[in-house]
Parts: C-alpha cells; structure tokens; sequence
C-alpha cells in the first residue's frame, strides 16, 4: 500500500508549486503512469483524499491518473522506448524488444510524471 | 474576482524521494564506503543472513545496519549481537523504507565511522521496489518454503535487484525445491546474480558477500 507515500509526495509537490500563486484552491491534478507501476488508481485517490481532507487549499479537490504507453530499455540492443506486446507469458515484465526481438528487457519504472495542476486564483 | 489557471508541471512523483538517494549514493561513493539495500518477503531469512554477514564481517570491517520494520526492535537487537552497529526504524504501518529515512540515520552518526551500511527493508515483496533507498545494490532475499512460483508472482522486485538470495536451502528436499527459483531469477534479468544459501548452516555467506564485492580478509 505505498500509494500513501507517493499520494503525500505528490501533495508535498503541489504544496511547492501553489506557494508562487495567489491561490484560493487546487482543482484538479493529473498524473500519468504506465499500467505497469505498481500503483492502483483507487488506492491512489483514497491515500490523497486522507491527505488532504483538512487541507484548506485542497478541499474538494480531485487527483486523476491518466494511463500511458509503458516505456523499456533493452539490455541486448540498448532500445528505449514502448514494448511491442504485453509480457513474457512466463515472466510477466519481461516485454519484447520491437527493434532486436529480444526479451531481455527492463521496464522503466517510477515514471509517474505530475501532468497538470488547475488552480482557482484570486486576482487581486 | 476568481480566475482559473491550469498549470503544466511535467515533474516525476517521486523526483523528491529520488534527489535524496542520488545524494546518499554520491556521497557514499565519494567517501568510498558501501551500501546495499536488503529486501525480501516476511520471514525470508534477511535478518539471519544479516547476522551471518556481520558476524564474518566485523573482525575486519566496521559494519552498520538499518533495520526497517513496522514495530519492534527485535531485528536491529539480534544483528546488533554479532558485532554492527544497529539502528531500528520503526515505519509505524508504512510498508517501505525511502530515501529520507535513510538519511535522517546518516545525520545521527558520522559516516566516516564506518565501512559498509546495509538496511534491511521492511519484508514485503512489493512497495520496497518504488523507493530507491539510495544504496549501490539491491538485494532480494526469498526462501524455498514460500512456493516455487514466489519469483514469478512478484517480478518488479526482482527486475530492481542485481542479487537474488534464494534462502533456507538446508530444508531443500521433498516438500521444498530450489531448482524453479534459482532458473526463476537466472531468467527474470540477464545479469542476475542468483546465490542459494542457508542462513542457518552458513552455506553460500561467503559467496553472498564476494557477489557485493566485499573482500574477506584471508586468516593468517
Ligand atoms: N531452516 C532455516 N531457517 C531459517 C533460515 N534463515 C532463517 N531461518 C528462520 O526463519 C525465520 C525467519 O528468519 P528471519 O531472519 O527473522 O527472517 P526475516 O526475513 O528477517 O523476517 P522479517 O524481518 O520478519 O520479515 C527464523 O525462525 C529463522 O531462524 C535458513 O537458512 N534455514
Ligand atoms: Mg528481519
Ligand atoms: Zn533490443
């Protein structure tokens, strides 16, 4: 369940970054990662509401995480970039390789990026 | 008046974790010492092992050990009876070391003090594998008795790891095989080094502790 710690390092993120505006309230944040990144999406939004649920700038807020293509680095032939298929039957993250053919891959993990983050501003 | 305002960030979620294991493998390196992260299921045999190293070790070496579990002392007391230097961090729930935690122990002791750091991470084959604890190696310690299938079930921990410690291999027989988990971790990553061991007879420390580079002083 380390949902928990990655929901609080993104709010400990967010936290940085409102501090240059005149903010009333965080909105929205929208995170991207890979299917394969050991982070269910529920368990992700239920550890920020925990979170957040006293944090005045953040009430009312939503964390959505979009899905993108899953990124690995070939050991054979140094490719970097989406797999061709799903895994190795056998050994689920071992993906193929679409240049060299080869299954001796690595999944980039961690790739988690903060997208966006929609803020309501007073304008004085 | 209210405006709204979308603000692209494009920064990594765990860019904060990571700077700071950056920093404690820089350091680390720059002072010449070695660090190593021990992972592995409950009950895999981590403590064990790290009481066989440490005891082998400590004549030569000047050993400290981070002792990561939910609560209790327990570990970092038996480790600290075979001559390291132990320190408990007690995660309170939390299923994983990180970087910062490391480095709260480093700023506690002077790490010129020492030679070789090794944590043991709380047991748990999955959430240790996101948080880089900012050592040179990663090890992963299984046993023979959690099923052959312990490797294939749980395969990012591995992908993360350079050593793969199959463990208990004294009760290897009938009921417990380590044929599967040894070609298991052999065939996960090319470069696996994959070492079977018994914490209880000792067999395979030596080979454990020449796989992280550690040399062992002959006896004279
Ligand atoms: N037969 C046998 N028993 C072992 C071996 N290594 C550990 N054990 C036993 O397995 C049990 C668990 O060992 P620990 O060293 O505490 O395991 P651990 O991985 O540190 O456990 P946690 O920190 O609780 O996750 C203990 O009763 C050990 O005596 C081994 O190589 N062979
Ligand atoms: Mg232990
Ligand atoms: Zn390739």
């Amino acid at each position: 369940m380390h949902e928990y710690s990655l929901a609080s390092a993104i709010v400990t993120q967010i936290e940085e970054i409102i501090k240059k505006y005149n903010v009333i309230r965080v909105k929205k944040i929208i995170v991207s990662a890979s299917p394969y990144e050991m982070v269910i999406p529920d368990l992700l939004q239920e550890a920020y509401k925990i979170i957040t649920h006293e944090m005045e700038k953040f009430k009312d807020s939503e964390l959505l995480m979009e899905i993108k293509a899953a990124e690995i680095t070939c050991i054979e032939c140094d490719y970097t970039g989406e797999p061709t298929e799903e895994g190795d039957p056998e050994f689920a993250y071992n993906f193929l390789c679409p240049k060299c053919g080869s299954r001796d891959t690595h999944i980039n993990m961690k790739q988690m990026i903060i997208e966006t983050v929609d803020l309501e501003l007073s304008e004085e | 008046m209210v405006e709204n305002k979308q603000i692209s960030v494009k920064k990594k979620a765990y860019v904060v974790n990571d700077a700071i294991a950056e920093k404690i493998r820089n350091t680390m390196k720059t002072k010449n010492k070695r660090f190593f992260n021990v992972m592995g299921s409950i009950g895999a045999g981590k403590t064990l092992i790290l009481e066989r190293i440490a005891k082998r070790l400590s004549p030569y070496y000047k050993v400290f050990v981070i002792n990561g579990d939910v609560a209790t002392t327990i570990d970092a007391d038996r480790i600290a009876k075979s001559g390291a230097t132990t320190v408990q961090i007690n995660t309170g729930g939390g299923c994983h070391l990180s970087a910062s935690l490391i480095q709260k122990e480093f700023d506690k002791i002077n790490i010129d003090d020492y030679d070789i750091f090794i944590t043991e991470n709380v047991g748990n084959l999955i959430c240790p594998a996101a948080w880089d604890v900012g050592a040179e190696k990663n090890i992963v310690v299984v046993s023979i008795t959690e099923g052959e299938y312990v490797i294939k079930k749980h395969p990012i921990i591995f992908k993360g790891a350079q050593i793969a410690v199959i463990n208990k291999c004294d009760i290897e027989g009938e009921d417990f095989d380590s044929k599967t988990l040894v070609e298991d971790a052999s065939k996960i990553k090319s470069d696996m080094k994959v070492i079977c061991t018994s914490a209880k007879t000792k067999q395979g420390i030596d080979d454990l502790i020449t796989a992280l580079g550690i040399d062992i002083p002959k006896r004279e």
